[in-house]
């Protein structure tokens, strides 16, 4: 049974697993905060898409003998169309925006030229398996270096861009992703690599103001839709009201010269001197101007940090995105390290149990996780509604990058996870 | 919209019904005067793999005595729904019997003991997928 508002992403889910005629009964969209008399209603109702009584039907699907279709084996070739397209290039732009190949800009059209001219700056062959991706619980599609060269050419990088762009890619991880949530994604990119391509980890850091910056996560955004079959709306990419940070992702070079900590890479075991992109999931960035403490003359940035981090979900972790004024401050007042901030966070910005129990995440993913007894959710649990927990299941949930043009002491937050640090030197 | 269509406009999955792939759709003719000036564009998407067909587990004769699992993914609401379900059999169709379960794990993780709990004790299962 499925609720109304995922009908062809059910139809189409059970097609790509094998199933194309699944019997599948809706019933009206949504179950959720409605009374007894209201569900009550709803099943002795009429399934919403076929008209017929929802109740007949679901007898009706469990009983009713297998017609042929429906005991069919073997294996089923997807057909994605031709190798290359010919026509003008007007047509040629309308036809990849109208097939769903575009993130509804202009791109710079993937001819052999510009895709020969991406390759060369990778010794890796063109033919050779960069990776797989999925944009969500769907048989991951599979691609090539030169696959990943047609959509860096797309998204309008430059060649020595591709490096980064074939890291990203062969982490399998889409910057779409199928759920009702319209997630966030941002990736940190440290190394010598930044000053090499020119990156902008100054003034305007997370703005439209540089090129690598720019393409590199549009990039991620056009090879999550093309080479791994996200962001079709109600089939592959269901939020509910989109995220505009999709369009190209937020693209974080880290001003590694002006902060007074260890660059992100190395805390995740990267040399200085080694270039890395760490990819981050999540549901947003907002600004940290007017949290708790930022008129006091001595600035406490860890409040700062703490209060603006209380009204997110615990769901995903907490990105500090600290200008290198900030970062510098909070070195002066005793945080030697990003570690020693982290623990204070940690310790220092909690819930009620009550609060927790409430949230809809809480109750979809982690309860089911306390039932198998994993921790801390098994714990939390068991505890009283008043007791305080901490906003994060663990001190690793938070980290801390520095970013900025020192123009002011401001910082963003990411409701945000670490999900994965890739080598960009092994692509180069 | 039927799942044939349906499935035609993605471009992706009509020959899981047809049992047989399809050609997508070509780029449109272009003017006469454009057409010197004609560009070779590359195909920017990736390899899906071929679908494997399951075929669908054997229905039942009649529902007459038998154990129906009804299980809620997680998702907020779907247990009450499912109550609801649960309601209408006994009122109904008394003597099937209903028995709840939340599977455990995240909405998509496979809960392998409770599917070993319906091989061994149900005879069909229903499940709730929704908000």
């Amino acid at each position: 049974m499925v609720t109304k508002a995922f009908k062809d992403l059910a139809i189409l889910n059970a097609a790509k697993r094998g199933m194309p005629h699944e019997r599948i009964t809706f019933t009206p969209h949504p179950v959720s905060g409605k009374t007894p008399d209201e569900l009550r209603a709803y099943v002795e109702g009429n399934d919403p898409v076929s008209g017929k009584p929802m109740m007949m039907e679901i007898v009706d699907a469990l009983t009713r003998p297998l017609s042929e279709d429906e005991k069919k084996t073997g294996m089923v070739p997807i057909n994605v169309g031709p190798p290359s397209f010919k026509d003008t290039a007007v047509n040629l732009q309308e036809y990849f925006l109208n097939n769903g190949m575009t993130d509804f800009l202009p791109i710079i059209l993937p001819t052999e030229e510009t895709v020969d001219a991406m390759l060369k700056s990778t010794s890796h062959k063109p033919d050779e398996v960069c990776g797989k991706m999925a944009a969500g619980a769907y048989p991951p599609w599979e691609f090539t270096v030169k696959q990943v060269a047609v959509n860096a050419v797309m998204a309008g990088c430059r060649p020595e861009y591709f490096p980064v762009v074939l890291a990203i890619a062969s982490s399998g991880t889409p910057s779409l992703f199928s759920s009702t949530n319209s997630f966030a994604y941002a990736a940190v990119i440290n190394g010598p690599i930044r000053d090499k391509l020119n990156m902008n980890y100054g003034i305007g850091a997370l703005g439209p103001f540089a090129q690598p910056n720019a393409t590199i996560g549009r990039a991620w955004t056009l090879l999550s839709k093309n080479l791994g079959n996200g962001g079709i709306p109600g089939d592959t990419y269901m939020g509910s009201q989109g995220n505009n940070l999709n369009y190209n992702n937020a693209i974080i070079a880290e001003n590694e010269a002006a902060s007074p900590w260890t660059p992100f890479h190395v805390q995740k075991g990267f040399k200085v001197e080694e270039n890395a992109i760490s990819l981050f999931r999540g549901l947003g960035i907002v600004p940290g101007q007017g949290a708790r403490g930022t008129s006091t003359d001595t600035p406490k940035h860890e409040e700062q940090f703490s209060d603006l981090f209380s009204v997110f979900t615990g769901f995903f972790g907490g990105l500090v995105i600290a200008d290198p004024l900030v970062a510098v401050s909070l070195k002066s007042r005793g945080y030697d390290t990003k570690e020693q901030l982290i623990a204070w966070l940690y310790k220092n910005t909690t819930q009620s149990v009550k609060d927790y129990k409430s949230r809809d995440f809480a109750y979809g993913f982690d309860y089911p996780r306390a039932l198998k007894g994993l921790e801390p959710y098994a714990t939390w649990y068991k505890m009283p509604d008043d007791a305080m927990i901490p906003r994060w299941p663990h001190e690793t949930d938070i980290n801390v990058v520095v970013a900025g043009g020192q123009t002011n002491a401001f910082f963003q937050g990411g409701s945000l996870s670490y999900t994965v640090s890739i080598s960009i030197d092994k692509w180069t | 919209m039927n799942r044939r269509k349906m499935l035609s406009l993605l471009g992706i999955s009509p020959a899981l019904l047809a049992g047989a792939p399809v050609d997508a759709q070509k780029p449109k003719k272009s003017d006469a005067k454009a057409t010197l000036n004609k560009v070779e564009a590359l195909n920017p998407r990736g390899t899906p793999p071929p679908t494997q067909l399951v075929p669908m587990a054997p229905r039942l004769a009649s529902l007459d005595g038998k154990t129906i699992y009804l299980i809620g993914d997680g998702f907020p609401g779907a247990d009450h729904f499912l109550d609801q379900i649960g309601i209408w059999f006994k009122k109904n169709m008394p003597s099937v019997t209903t028995v709840y379960r939340l599977k455990a794990g995240a909405f998509a993780d496979e809960d392998p003991n409770l599917w070993a709990e319906i091989k061994a004790k149900g005879n069909a299962a229903i499940m709730a997928i929704g908000h």
